[in-house]
């Protein structure tokens, strides 16, 4: 049975974005639920029930969650691990202008494999350090990137789609990648 | 609870159909309770946000159950209301219905 396949994604990203220690408890209803839905009406249906009830969840379980009392401490790990990103953003910036020789092109491509990295390694630290200071440095990625986009910060003229990529892949990057390769992965599997 | 602070309506809601379920009963099956008594379509969310809260005021304790494969392998979190929680509840009824009493015949008038 492969009760949350048409919603791996989401599954994902609501392992990522719910806090403890009810993460576990709403995913698996979302997919009880929805295994039970699809048999007594259609796919379709039963996916359009389980993609509503995620998006309207998550809003209060994190208001919830900011409400609780760890939100200081979560956001100070989190501005920590932003220092230390900055720093390895400008490390590799430095790095990669030195031993590669200076060119449009190379920067374009070579820029987003740099930021998602780093923001792939940063939201693994921040999990590891605490679970909540991931949604605050999504947060702050965001931010970030929206205010380099809006400041006009690159050379080189790019499409909308790309800095676009930069400003939706950075946060998901921070989110998803320590449900996917951290040690929080749980043993129920997202199938 | 404190003398003159009143349960929230959803939490008010929630714990009366813990009540009802007895035992102890899953996000899921609190908000089809509600669904199927009230008709208000609530989010499991809103329904767990609610939950944490009650159980952060002691009103109702939490346990995790049995991981079941239709739950792709996921343990379910059951509730149950505490004294507390039911205490609450009554001075919660008492207060609407002293508040309420004698307004039954000026409804047609609001």
């Amino acid at each position: 049975m492969r009760p949350c396949s048409p919603q791996t994604f989401l599954c994902l990203l609501l392992e990522s974005v719910l806090p403890d220690p009810y993460r576990e408890a709403i995913i698996g209803d979302l997919i009880e639920q929805y295994t039970l839905r699809v048999e007594s009406t259609s796919r379709f249906r039963a996916s359009c029930w389980f993609w509503s009830q995620a998006c309207r969840s998550v809003p209060p379980m994190v208001w919830c969650w900011l409400c609780s009392g760890n939100c200081f401490l979560n956001m100070s790990v989190a501005v920590g691990v932003f220092i230390v990103m900055a720093t390895l953003k400008f490390a590799a910036d430095l790095t990669i202008s030195k031993l590669v020789s200076p060119d449009q092109t190379t920067d374009v491509i070579l820029a987003p494999i740099v930021f998602l990295t780093i923001t792939a390694i940063g939201g693994c630290v921040a999990a590891r350090i605490r679970r909540g200071a991931t949604l605050f440095l999504a947060l702050m990625v965001t931010i970030t990137v929206a205010i380099l986009i809006e400041l006009k910060v690159c050379s080189s003229p790019v499409p909308w789609w790309y800095q676009f990529g930069f400003l939706t892949l950075g946060p998901l990057a921070v989110m998803i990648t320590p449900t996917l390769f951290g040690p929080l992965k749980q043993q129920g599997s997202v199938t | 609870m404190k003398r003159g602070e009143l349960l929230g309506s959803l939490e008010h809601i929630i714990l009366l159909a813990l009540v009802r379920l007895e035992g102890g009963a899953h996000g899921m099956i609190v908000r089809r309770e509600i669904e199927e008594r009230t008709g208000r379509n609530i989010s499991i969310g809103a329904v767990y946000a609610t939950l944490a809260r009650l159980e952060a005021k002691g009103y109702v304790s939490s346990f995790a159950g049995e991981p079941t494969p239709q739950r792709g392998g996921r343990a379910t979190r059951l509730f149950r209301v505490e004294a507390a929680g039911k205490r609450a509840l009554q001075i919660s009824e008492q207060t609407i219905r002293s508040m309420s009493a004698g307004l039954k015949d000026r409804w047609g008038t609001i």
